[in-house]
């Protein structure tokens, strides 16, 4: 599973430049979907058809954060902004995967003092990207304004736990892309790999319209508690089992998911941790008030250091997150 | 062009009414069908050569004010629609209300301040429309009335000033394109929504309707090119072309559209300009997440929009009326 999550968090695509990722998760998917549609959002939606009438819909989306090239200057240097949660400290000493080059970050200042207050007070307005270019004309072939870029990519496997850009929310659609692999659904089930998630829940928000499923279970990371001067509120621990979430700042899960999703933990001996985020949000906001309304929540994968370039999970937390949606989509009870 | 006129109506946000009987009055004999929806869009309708839907839309409401009470003194308390900065409104000329009162936005004057004070909030400005009591303000003035910019609009070699340019211009640039009498390549729908300014509430139920293939939102945005602020740091720059955005907030503009308008532009010789900037929403965003529309955003650069009087470059106008009317008879590829 490691050289799964290792191609796809080498695939760069930021929010609204999902095409590469797309190809990648449907290339994956060979063999194993019955059928699958493109659509006019950019959302992937597969399916798997089961042995008996209700529909369960697992999201993940596959977009990550990025930037946008904005502005080149007569020397060669770019500006940018963010596509979704960067922080510019996330930058400083790191690089950026354009299309076509790589790009190195600095920051300016004029005088020593200057720059010591940039750097505290870093924001999009002080830092650019060297490509290397001696003129703009020279840049403006390489990264034309209006070029998306996302953090340079570079996987780190530490044993159990692993390293990568994007982890959010490749990581979560590993996981589908396995269950779809490995689950013999009862009901039919939906794989929704979807866009623009980093920028607004963009994909999510229509993604599940023409589905109508019985259920819906976005999976994404969640954040952490367990390093020095973590977070005190909330008890996020890797490895100690996916987390099933309660709430965020975007959506309340519903009940039912938070319900079943315990029982099928508790039933097959699968760890698992309760998550109550203090922020952030899944896209099961958006498939919760999709339509009619549908019962959604969402399983998390608790994570360090998210939308760095260096987002960190613990390989059990991934695999327990598969166990426990294989017993619940191939379980037999009814859906409502 | 229909800016003079459009910008010189008022219709803040809830209170589109005036600006929608102007551009259905002068369009209805033009396109193929028109309606009013519930909400209070104004959807006209052009046959295309294929069934697939074009929308384009641009907001006919305005940046202004509700009155939310009226004071013992006659004055009447005031909160933005829409984002207003608070330094831009003083000694300004307001109407106040359906029948149009005229007023001044007033606040503590300058000399009784012991230095130039911070950024007033809108709690310590007040509209003064010439009365001593609440009484007398009440035959006239009710809470809830809506208070709009005073009609100011110049044309001067070439530059457009007034209120309301955002997004007066773009409803111009539609009610032009369906003057020119183009056969649109889709079904085109020139869709002009209320409520943009105080959170995209016009465009949902719009989009919700015409379940668009396509949707070009045309805009009036922000230029920031003034000389203090260095190039790079601008938004656009008045004078070079409309603008297309790549991305902004809440939504990444449709790639394929974004690459056509610019290769549209190329083709044609029409100058244009990326937006360098990312920040503010359109209803881009809201038509994307509505039906699941790919979305784009083009607009003609504006300088202090917000504000009681803005500034647009009359050749940008035309190069966004040029770039769409062309795109407008093309299939999107």
């Amino acid at each position: 599973m490691k050289e799964l999550i290792k191609k796809l968090t080498s695939v760069s695509s930021p929010s609204g430049r999902e095409e590469e990722i797309r190809n990648t998760i449907l290339e994956e998917l060979k063999g194993s979907i019955d059928g699958y549609e493109i659509d006019k959002l950019g959302n992937l939606i597969v399916w798997k058809k089961g042995k008996k009438e209700g529909k369960i819909l697992l999201d993940a989306h596959m977009d990550e954060v990025g930037v946008l090239a904005t502005y080149i200057d007569e020397r060669g240097f770019i500006r940018i902004e963010a596509i979704g949660g960067v922080s510019p400290y996330n930058l400083l000493g790191s690089s950026i995967s354009f299309p076509k080059v790589e790009g190195i970050v600095g920051i300016e200042g004029e005088t020593p003092e200057e720059l010591t207050k940039n750097i505290r007070n870093l924001d999009f307005d002080k830092i650019y990207v060297d490509i290397g270019a001696k003129s703009r004309e020279e840049a403006e072939k390489l990264v034309p304004p209006g070029t998306f870029g996302v953090y340079h990519y570079s996987f780190k496997d530490l044993g159990e736990r692993i390293v990568s850009k994007s982890l959010d929310d490749r990581i979560g659609c590993t996981i589908i892309i396995e269950v779809l692999k490995r689950a013999n659904p009862y009901y039919d089930l939906f794989g929704t790999f979807s866009t623009q998630e980093e920028i607004g829940l963009v994909g999510a928000s229509v993604v599940a319209f023409n589905i109508k499923p019985d259920l819906a279970i976005a999976i994404d990371v969640t954040s952490n508690s367990d390093t020095p001067k973590g977070s005190k509120r909330m008890s996020l621990e890797l490895g100690k089992g996916p987390t099933i979430k309660i709430k965020d700042r975007a959506s309340i899960s519903d009940r039912k998911v938070v319900e079943t999703l315990k029982k099928f933990a508790d039933k097959n001996n699968i760890p698992y941790q309760v998550e109550i985020l203090l922020y952030g949000g899944t896209d099961a906001a958006m498939l919760q008030r999709t339509g009619e309304g549908i019962i959604a929540g969402t399983l998390s994968i608790p994570t360090r250091y998210v939308h760095s370039p260096n987002e960190m999970v613990d390989m059990n937390d991934v695999e327990n997150a598969i166990k426990l949606l294989k017993a619940l989509v191939e379980s037999e009870e009814p859906l409502s | 062009m229909y800016i003079k006129e459009l910008t010189n109506i008022d219709g803040v946000s809830g209170f589109e009414e005036k600006v929608r009987e102007f551009i259905k009055e002068k369009i209805q004999d033009k396109v193929d069908h028109i309606k009013e929806d519930t909400i209070g869009n104004l959807i006209a309708f052009k046959k295309g050569q294929t069934d697939k839907r074009l929308m384009l839309s641009a907001h006919m409401d305005e940046v202004g004010f509700i009155v939310s009470n009226i004071e013992e003194d006659g004055k009447l308390s005031i909160i933005p629609l829409g984002s207003i900065d608070p330094r831009t409104v003083f000694g300004k000329k307001v109407l106040v209300g359906e029948k149009q009162i005229p007023g001044v936005i007033g606040s503590k004057p300058i000399h009784l301040m012991d230095s130039l004070e911070k950024v007033t909030s809108f709690e310590n400005i007040k509209v003064d429309i010439g009365a001593t009591k609440k009484q007398e303000v009440e035959l006239k003035v009710k809470i809830g009335d809506s208070v709009s910019f005073a009609p100011n609009t110049m044309i001067h070699q070439g530059w457009i000033s007034g209120k309301a340019l955002d997004d007066r211009g773009g409803c111009s640039i539609l009610m032009d394109l369906i003057d020119l009498n183009i056969n649109p390549y889709y079904d085109t729908y020139f869709s002009f929504v209320v409520q943009e300014e105080t959170g995209l509430r016009g465009s949902g139920p719009a989009s919700f309707q015409i379940n668009p293939d396509f949707a070009i939102v045309i805009e009036t945005t922000t230029s920031g090119d003034n000389p203090e602020f260095p190039e790079d740091r601008r938004s656009t720059e008045l004078g070079k072309g409309p603008a297309i955005t790549p991305a902004h907030r809440g939504y990444v503009n449709d790639e394929k559209l974004f690459n056509f308008a610019v290769k549209i532009a190329l083709e044609n010789q029409i100058p244009y300009q990326i937006k360098r900037r990312t920040v503010g929403g359109t209803d881009a965003q809201r038509i994307a997440i509505t039906t699941g529309t790919p979305a784009l955003v083009i607009s003609i650069p504006s300088r202090y929009i917000h504000s009681p009087m803005s500034v647009l470059n009359i050749k940008d106008y035309e190069n966004t009326l040029k770039l769409l009317s062309i795109l407008i008879t093309k299939e999107v590829k």
